[in-house]
């Protein structure tokens, strides 16, 4: 037994966790998140540092011509309304998947060290090689991510096949690691030092598409990967034996797994810097209103993201107007409310 | 008067007579020059009155007193390392005052106290922050005599006290000389412009935040806006600069309720690396002063030092001479 959290559910018991979720409820409440996201789409682009009319807004969105007010919705409204909605997406699944994958209800994506090898790479980039803009640095963060998690991978797959143990150690450890070399080089080169001091913030202001659009076949892949190893995670939420007794590949699920989180929070990072909290807190909420029931909680997970991220986006940039306040700031003072909240209410949240 | 204190009161006079008898001796002869190490001058700083060299031979600069004193015509033995691009800006001369010293540390916290005192400076010029002094101040005053400026000292203080603490006044009063020339020649000539125009200094650090911005309000805009008198915008008083809010790209717009937009461009008038993606955005060249050529580059070499100053306003001169006439 490798779980890292000590499971609900008697002896006899179908699935661990509350009471099962009917799909009619289900479905429901997946139409009221939509809707959530839907109106904070339109809030993302309607809202922003200056005032500009609703009709004017539409105007931009749907008729050619150029204006100052234009280019404001155009070039920075609606990409950063677009980059919410990937990056908050990515961001929650891999958040579903990293704790499925270790059922563990306190996982985020940034366990497996992603965050620090995004960090280091991006410290490198612009330490070492003067790197300075988002599309320069953004491949480094992308390969950072994906060679440290690979990194944690192998070496959490040493002993009896993998471990979800091991592999949480091996990216503490990686990650200890690799922070440390991180910080050393930051003290040394004070200009990648005040450029990382901006990125470790979490952004998703000053991002153009075209960041976006190289990382979305990964995401695609991702996805598909998601989708493809739920159904053993739903098996393995009940034991490693008892995935194994129903057919279920565990070194492939949870490889495929790792790949996919991976893939989508390595991509997140990316583009926006590291934003903690999201993948933390989004999964639990799903956890709550579907129970445990891995491709709803991913799906839930998927809509849920990008309404939180752009519902702090939106909260930062009016709050100290006309200066913003980083996304990855203001996620942590929405969601942890809301967690708080939710965890004294239900007890949902388990593995 | 006791006869203890009659007493105390003799041998006093005695020895101060002798002392006199004794001085009056050495000033009669004469037969040995002050050694040089002696010629000192007291001069007024930031933690008071210091004694100095006369004539200072090995003088180690830290924190802000580095470019000042390279601007004065000095040739610090040491300093503390100063940012690639200010360097860049430096004329070719200072770059090479500058590349001959020894660059001790990134920062004054940072300095090594004894490869400092292995250069034996017989002079050290420091403007840092009072608490970081405070924590450096006893080893720096066992090493030479320590000239501290706090930070609250404007730049003209600030030369003024350089100059005079590193025996280098004579090239002040020339500066100050050149620089009130053209204060007034610009502001003879551009009266009109200066009288009924509203003005907005922008900026981008290499530091900030993609998408992000400022409104510049110190530093060259501060001398602009100071010496020169052209309507800028500035903080409340008592409010932080608000050159320290990072404005979003999509607050560029507002930009439009200025008259004339001045930006950093470097010496050959391109705009300086940070600010390109400003000047990339749509929104700046929807402007209407950019498209009216009424959005000027400008060259900020420095702002705490005559010589930097100087050339930062024969800059603006030049910018504000290509406006379109105004009526």
């Amino acid at each position: 037994m490798t779980a890292l959290s000590v499971r609900r559910g008697g002896p006899g018991s179908e699935v661990p966790g509350p009471r099962r979720r009917l799909p009619g409820v289900r479905l429901l409440g997946l139409v009221v998140a939509l809707v959530a996201l839907a109106v904070l789409l339109v809030l993302s682009v309607m809202v922003g540092s200056t005032a500009i009319a609703p009709s004017v807004v539409w105007d931009a969105l749907v008729r050619s011509g150029s204006g100052i007010d234009w280019f404001a919705v155009r070039d920075y409204r609606l990409p950063r309304t677009v980059v919410g909605l990937v990056v908050g997406v990515a961001l929650g699944l891999s958040g579903a998947l990293i704790q499925a994958l270790t059922r563990n209800p306190l996982a985020d994506p940034g366990l497996l060290g992603v965050h620090a090898g995004a960090s280091f790479a991006v410290t490198v980039a612009v330490g070492l090689f003067g790197v300075r803009e988002v599309h320069g640095y953004l491949w480094f963060a992308f390969a950072g991510a994906l060679v440290v998690t690979l990194m944690v991978l192998a070496l959490g797959s040493t002993r009896q096949g993998s471990s979800p143990v091991f592999m949480v150690l091996a990216g503490l450890c990686v990650g200890a690691v690799l922070g440390g070399a991180r910080d050393a080089l930051q003290l040394t080169d004070p200009a990648a030092f005040d450029m990382l001091r901006t990125w470790s913030a979490g952004s998703t202001a000053g991002r153009p598409l075209e960041v976006v659009w190289p990382v979305l076949p990964f995401f695609a892949v991702a996805l598909v990967l998601a989708v493809a190893v739920s159904g053993s995670l739903n098996a393995m939420a009940l034991g490693d034996e008892t995935a194994v007794a129903q057919g279920v590949r565990l070194l492939r699920t949870r490889v495929l797994a790792i790949l996919a989180l991976t893939l989508l929070a390595g991509g997140a990072t990316a583009i926006a810097g590291p934003i903690a909290f999201v993948g933390l807190m989004v999964p639990h909420v799903a956890r709550w209103i579907v129970g445990p029931h891995q491709r709803w909680i991913f799906v839930y997970s998927a809509v849920l993201g990008p309404a939180l991220l752009l519902a702090s986006d939106i909260l930062g940039r009016v709050v100290i107007r006309p200066g913003e306040i980083p996304v990855g700031v203001v996620t942590a003072f929405v969601g942890a409310p809301v967690l708080i909240l939710l965890a004294r209410r239900r007890k949902a949240s388990g593995l | 008067m006791t006869l203890l204190a009659r007493r105390g009161a003799a041998l006093a006079a005695a020895l101060m007579s002798t002392a006199l008898v004794l001085t009056a001796c050495g000033g009669g002869t004469a037969q040995e020059p002050a050694a040089p190490a002696a010629a000192t001058r007291t001069v007024q700083a930031g933690n008071g009155a210091v004694v100095v060299p006369a004539a200072p031979q090995r003088v180690a600069t830290i924190g802000n007193t580095t470019l000042p004193f390279i601007d004065l015509g000095g040739k610090p033995i040491a300093v503390t390392a100063e940012s690639d691009s200010d360097v860049a800006r430096l004329p070719a001369e200072q770059q090479a005052t500058y590349s001959s010293a020894t660059i001790l540390a990134s920062s004054a916290d940072e300095v090594d106290m004894e490869q400092l005192a292995g250069l034996k400076p017989d002079l050290i010029l420091v403007q840092v922050p009072e608490s970081e002094f405070e924590s450096l101040k006893a080893q720096l005053t066992a090493i030479a005599p320590t000239v501290y400026y706090s930070l609250d000292a404007e730049w003209k203080e600030l030369a003024d006290g350089v100059a005079d603490a590193g025996n280098v006044t004579g090239a002040l009063s020339e500066q100050k000389a050149e620089f009130e020339q053209l204060r007034t020649a610009l502001q003879q000539k551009y009266r009109t412009i200066i009288d009924g125009t509203t003005f907005v200094d922008v900026t981008r650090y290499s530091s900030s935040d993609p998408g992000t911005f400022a409104i510049a309000d110190i530093g060259c805009s501060e001398i602009a806006r100071d010496e020169v008198g052209l309507n800028l915008p500035q903080a409340a008083e008592g409010a932080d600069p608000l050159a320290w809010t990072a404005l979003p790209f999509e607050q560029i717009g507002e930009l439009s309720k200025y008259d004339v937009i001045t930006y950093p461009v470097d010496a050959v008038g391109k705009p300086t690396e940070p600010f390109v993606p400003v000047v990339e955005t749509n929104t700046w060249k929807a402007l209407p002063e950019v498209t009216s050529g009424n959005a000027v580059g400008v060259f900020c070499p420095g702002n705490n030092s005559y010589g930097s100053v100087i050339r930062y306003l024969e800059s603006l001169d030049g910018a504000l001479a290509t406006l379109p006439a105004r009526g």
